[in-house]
């Protein structure tokens, strides 16, 4: 769970949430390449979105998790410069996006909620007219959509109308459109609605990939597991405001949700409870009917230790188990409601 | 990829939609072609009748076919010795009538026997004239040898009688069959059934498809593809420009087969090309920028597809797509100048009726291109305003 670690396999930014600090990575300043500036944009007498900040860097897989109607898709309108904010700025790699000007355009690929492709087209028609007004032609378009094709797994289909498919089928068709023309940041407003488990799996599994070859991600989602699966970085978005942002564990940790040890132990309790008391990390510990039960700031880091105490002191585990606070608690103080509300 | 790519590019995905479609074919390259088949046969103008003639040769015979070569209705006559393929084509009306004269009939009417005399009509006006005109010269011509054996019979010199039968027949009552237009001609009479139907055909349907087929628009819209095409490096101008070729193309590809087809099929007169080519554009042109107004101010594309069928009809039939303008009353005809079908139509009319070059129609065309500036401008407009507002998608 990508979001729940600060170590990832490959290497992740950790943006602190005033922008005037910057990113960095391994001390060198990195170009973020989306900039968003307290973007503000209202609809008559509802304020769809409030001065909202964020930055995300190369590689970084940044979600905006809130529920329906929170404004995930009006900030996402606003940063594909389909829409014009009544405040605030966007930039793409240091390009300001306005609605008048297509420069920073070419650098985003728009995945959007629907399934925006023509169902009475083949795959191919749909990816090769889009690749046309991505600035890809002749035989780079060609190229570029047999790639696609065999990317979202529609090669077999490839001439098929895409009225005739599936709606996992057409969702990738809708992804693959969106990477034509190998954006720097592929834009992906709620990719999995309507989707079949299968071909959501497909699809998150394509967005880590995607992040791994070093694609900058923003991802729209009111589905906390997807959250907490892709995303480097998570901004809570609720009435228009970006209520907190950061890593699972800042977030889970700036609203007090600790980790829970549940460690199960045969013989002698007493030692076992004095030995994991006093461990650096342990926030708290207590015997229950068969074990130990600890609270943590973060489990990961101390259960070794934790169970070579247990260990020395005479006990044997049999049991050990390990509970998370989710993005669900997390959302749920912020806002006072649930996600899903 | 140059912004005019981008339109091309825009403009060629429509047409391929629109082609696409199967009922979009029927609708707009059978139907058309099958209404002008049917009103062409029904509004024959007056094109000479046609008679078809089994002649097995004998006085009677030729009597008959000589008069009818020679009578005012200006018969065209076609000669055959299969009396039953001549029905056909009656059947078929492209004879009006047809005679089929009995080998034997002089001998048979020399003796006085009964004879048979196969008339077939089609029921057409030009089908009727014959029957009459062909029962007078078929009475006189038989009169003569009909006296001349009643005299025999009765006891008289066959000479005699013979000569006596031949000073009668100037004295035979004739009938001859005319036709006689009151008033001025409504078309010169040089002009067909197909070149009346042809051109209000073509302005009729470029209309309807064009109409018909705003739904796409509004459908590009609610699927977010619109909005996906503003996300890509391309400019609202370039998509509109895209979308109001598309629909041109579509109405130049429908009209020009319509006027080709018409012309190798049933040879319709179009009079200047040059003169007929503009006019397609503009009304190609007049029907992109409708198509265009009613995929922005509908919101629903079976409501703007609905409706726009019935407008295209209802402002067909004012136009003069559906009856003649020369038959409108002045009233109507004034009503009629508020639609583009009118000056379309008339323009067309110019050419085809009236030989008119493309320097006479100048005020048809440029009546056609302030619709088409208008509507398009319009059109343009509002469609930037869908495309750049909030929720549009």
């Amino acid at each position: 769970m990508r979001g729940g670690d600060d170590a990832e396999p490959h290497a992740r930014v950790a943006w602190p949430t005033a922008p005037a600090s910057g990113p960095c990575r391994g001390g060198a300043p990195i170009d973020p390449v989306l900039e968003v500036d307290g973007i503000s944009k209202r609809f008559g007498e509802l304020q769809a979105v409030d001065s909202v900040t964020f930055r995300v860097a190369p590689g970084e897989t940044y979600g905006l998790l809130g529920p329906n109607g929170a404004g995930k898709s009006t900030c996402i309108s606003m940063i594909a410069a389909l829409l014009t904010p009544d405040a605030g700025t966007i930039r793409v790699l240091g390009q300001e996006m306005t609605t008048s000007s297509t420069a920073g355009r070419a650098q985003i690929g728009l995945v959007p909620q629907e399934v925006a492709v023509y169902p009475d087209l083949t795959a191919r028609e749909n990816l090769r007219f889009f690749g046309r007004l991505y600035d890809i032609t002749g035989g780079a378009l060609n190229t570029r959509v047999d790639q696609i094709l065999d990317v979202i797994g529609l090669t077999e289909r490839a001439d098929d109308r895409s009225s005739e498919f599936s709606g996992g089928m057409n969702r990738r068709l809708n992804i693959g459109i969106g990477l034509l023309h190998q954006p720097q940041l592929l834009i992906l407003d709620e990719p999995t609605v309507g989707v079949d488990p299968q071909s959501r799996n497909a699809i998150l599994d394509s967005v880590e990939q995607l992040s791994a070859e070093g694609m900058a991600v923003l991802y729209t989602t009111h589905y906390m597991e997807e959250a907490e699966r892709l995303c480097d970085r998570i901004g809570i978005i609720d009435a228009g405001k970006l209520k907190a942002e950061g890593t699972r564990r800042e977030l889970t940790t700036s609203v007090g949700e600790r980790d829970r040890v549940q460690v199960g132990v045969s013989g002698s309790l007493e030692p076992a409870l004095d030995a994991v008391r006093h461990l650096d990390g342990v926030t708290s510990a207590s015997t229950t009917d068969d074990g130990i039960t600890l609270i943590t700031d973060d489990a990961g880091p101390i259960l070794a230790r934790v169970l070579d105490a247990i260990t020395g002191a005479g006990g044997s585990v049999t049991t050990v188990e390990v509970s998370q606070p989710d993005l669900e608690a997390v959302f749920l103080h912020l806002t006072g409601k649930a996600l899903r509300d | 990829m140059s912004n005019t790519g981008k339109v091309w590019a825009v403009g060629a995905m429509n047409s391929r939609r629109f082609l696409r479609e199967r009922s979009n074919l029927f609708f707009a390259f059978v139907f058309p072609l099958a209404l002008i088949l049917i009103i062409g046969l029904q509004f024959g103008g007056d094109a000479a009748p046609r008679l078809g003639v089994v002649d097995p040769g004998g006085d009677i015979a030729g009597i008959v076919s000589e008069q009818l070569a020679a009578a005012q209705l200006d018969i065209t006559i076609v000669r055959s010795d299969d009396a039953g393929s001549l029905v056909e084509r009656v059947e078929s009306t492209d004879l009006d009538a047809a005679i089929v004269f009995p080998p034997d009939l002089d001998d048979t009417i020399a003796r006085g026997d009964e004879a048979t005399i196969g008339f077939t009509t089609a029921n057409t006006t030009a089908g009727q004239q014959l029957a009459t005109l062909v029962d007078d010269i078929l009475a006189r011509a038989l009169a003569v040898p009909t006296v001349e054996q009643l005299a025999v019979e009765r006891g008289a010199d066959p000479a005699q009688a013979a000569a006596a039968a031949a000073r009668l027949e100037p004295t035979l009552a004739r009938i001859e069959v005319a036709t006689v237009t009151t008033g001025d001609r409504l078309f010169p009479s040089d002009i067909e059934g197909y070149d009346v139907a042809a051109p209000s055909t073509l302005v009729l349907f470029v209309f309807v498809n064009g109409l018909a087929g705003s739904y796409a628009l509004i459908q590009s819209r609610q699927l977010g593809i619109s909005s996906r095409m503003m996300s890509t490096p391309t400019s609202v101008r370039s998509i509109i420009f895209g979308e109001a070729l598309g629909r041109l193309s579509i109405g130049l590809i429908q009209g020009g087969y319509i006027l080709l087809a018409t012309l190798v099929v049933f040879g319709v007169n179009w009079g200047d090309p040059l003169g007929a080519t503009i006019i397609l554009v503009m009304v190609a042109a007049v029907s992109a920028g409708a198509s265009m107004c009613f995929g922005v101010l509908f919101s629903n594309p079976e409501q703007a597809s609905g409706i726009g069928v019935v407008v295209a009809l209802g402002f067909g039939a004012l136009g003069g797509a559906m009856m003649p303008i020369e038959l409108f009353s002045d009233t109507l005809e004034t009503i009629a100048r508020f639609t583009p079908h009118f000056w379309a139509i008339d323009a067309f009319a110019e050419l085809v009726r009236h030989d008119a070059s493309i320097t006479d129609i100048g005020t048809q065309l440029g009546v056609l291109g302030l619709f088409a500036v208008g509507f398009l401008l319009f059109a343009a407009w509002r469609m930037r305003i869908v495309l750049t507002r909030p929720g549009r998608a």
